[in-house]
């Protein structure tokens, strides 16, 4: 599926080519900002079983810059950072697929090439036995969470090569 | 027919009068009898639920959680613009601006209320601090956590909003808020028992009707629910329990 083109601020620092596992890709513009986490918010998403948006909440929208509309209907890797290594989002996946609860630090991409940290907690919605789709709920991480897991997601991409 | 109706215990002591008065309104709406059990403390809830007692409860987000997974309970409708939301507030003289600034170590004050413990743990993960870092001082009202953040005894006190946003003027003068939960989603909820599932839709229409009537406005506003009662779909009930299930760890 072909993401909506991105709208890189003037403080885009660098490009990046990102490919999918759909086998789509994007020419990501990214600076080095970071937007704070909205104080007291939880940021929720809801996608069906292949990872697409099906709802957002007010704070996801706004903190992404995207409109709702232009959400909903997406793969949940319109978020996604170059600065993240595939494992993070296999091992995401790999979990919500045993049927179990998975939590991760998150560096997620708004729409101008600015980033958020998030704590992110996702579960399989299971109704009647069956999984129907994913909520995942972010919170605020501390300061030293976030260094950790960019250490280590540095490592981490290295050792992916790339 | 004859349903027990049960009040979570955490509603503020000035709406005792207003739980009396829906339980009224809603037998003349519904033809219904019904029973109205406000237990002291969420363990006395816990009993009269377990005995098997129950057939309507305003029960709290968690509480509800647990009631509609394991034991078939039905959600039928939640308050307009209500969700349940929490303070961390410190002393006016604190030198603390926010919820990073309290370390490991540090003395909070808070009331009997899992809901506020819960949401107010996942507000001082950004200072890195877990349940077993901070020093837990239990207090019977949240009256009694705003003097002790006044004076000084905590670094801090949780509040469910309500109840912050209802203390003096003079005592919130005293006080300095280091966050305030907006999660929007996460509401009480009204649980009817599966045995009596069929009186659902009676009930939902009683409840959606009282907003704007002339013996349903001035309940509500005794109840601090002007916006009165929505109905909540099976799938409404679900998302919020997914919520809740995300908050617990």
């Amino acid at each position: 599926m072909t993401l909506p083109a991105m709208q890189a601020a003037a403080d885009a620092t660098r490009q990046a080519q990102q490919t999918f596992h759909d086998g789509s890709s994007r020419q990501a513009s990214v600076s080095e900002r970071e937007n704070p986490y909205p104080e007291g918010r939880l940021i929720i998403s809801r996608t069906d079983l292949n990872g697409i948006l099906t709802h957002v909440n007010e704070a996801f929208v706004e903190i992404s810059g995207y409109t709702e509309a232009e959400l909903i209907g997406q793969p949940h890797h319109i978020l996604r950072h170059p600065d993240m290594p595939k494992a993070a989002y296999q091992d995401l996946w790999a979990t919500l697929q045993a049927g179990k609860k998975w939590h991760g630090y998150v560096k997620n991409l708004c729409k101008d090439g600015s980033h958020y940290w998030v704590y992110a907690t996702a579960v399989p919605n299971v109704r009647g036995g069956q999984v129907v789709g994913y909520t995942s709920v972010r919170r605020k991480p501390s300061r030293k969470a976030i260094a950790q897991a960019e250490a280590q997601y540095r490592d981490l991409r290295a050792a992916e090569g790339a | 027919m004859t349903l027990n109706f049960l009040i979570a215990p955490d509603f503020a002591p000035e709406r005792f009068a207003g739980w009396h008065m829906l339980n009224t309104v809603l037998q003349k709406k519904t033809d219904l009898h019904l029973h109205l059990l406000t237990p002291a403390t969420a363990a006395e809830q816990s009993q009269l639920i377990a005995d098997g007692n129950v057939d309507l409860v305003y029960a709290n987000p968690f509480d509800a959680a647990e009631m509609v997974r394991n034991a078939g309970f039905v959600a039928i409708a939640r308050p307009v613009g209500k969700p349940d939301e929490m303070v961390i507030a410190t002393g006016a003289e604190s030198a603390a601006n926010s919820v990073e600034d309290l370390q490991p170590g540090c003395k909070i004050a808070l009331t009997d209320n899992k809901d506020v413990k819960l949401i107010g743990l996942r507000l001082l993960e950004p200072a890195d601090l877990t349940e077993a870092d901070v020093q837990w001082q239990l207090v019977e009202t949240y009256q009694a956590a705003a003097r002790m953040a006044i004076k000084g005894e905590v670094d801090a006190s949780f509040f469910l909003a309500d109840a912050y946003h209802s203390l003096s003027r003079l005592s919130k003068s005293q006080l300095k808020p280091l966050v305030e939960s907006h999660l929007a989603d996460i509401t009480h909820v009204l649980l009817l028992h599966p045995r009596v599932a069929e009186q659902a839709g009676k009930l939902q229409g009683a409840l959606q009707g009282l907003a704007g009537s002339a013996d349903g406005q001035p309940v509500l506003d005794e109840l601090g629910m002007g916006a009165g009662f929505e109905a909540m779909s099976a799938e409404d009930a679900e998302f919020m329990i997914d919520l809740m299930d995300t908050l617990l760890s």
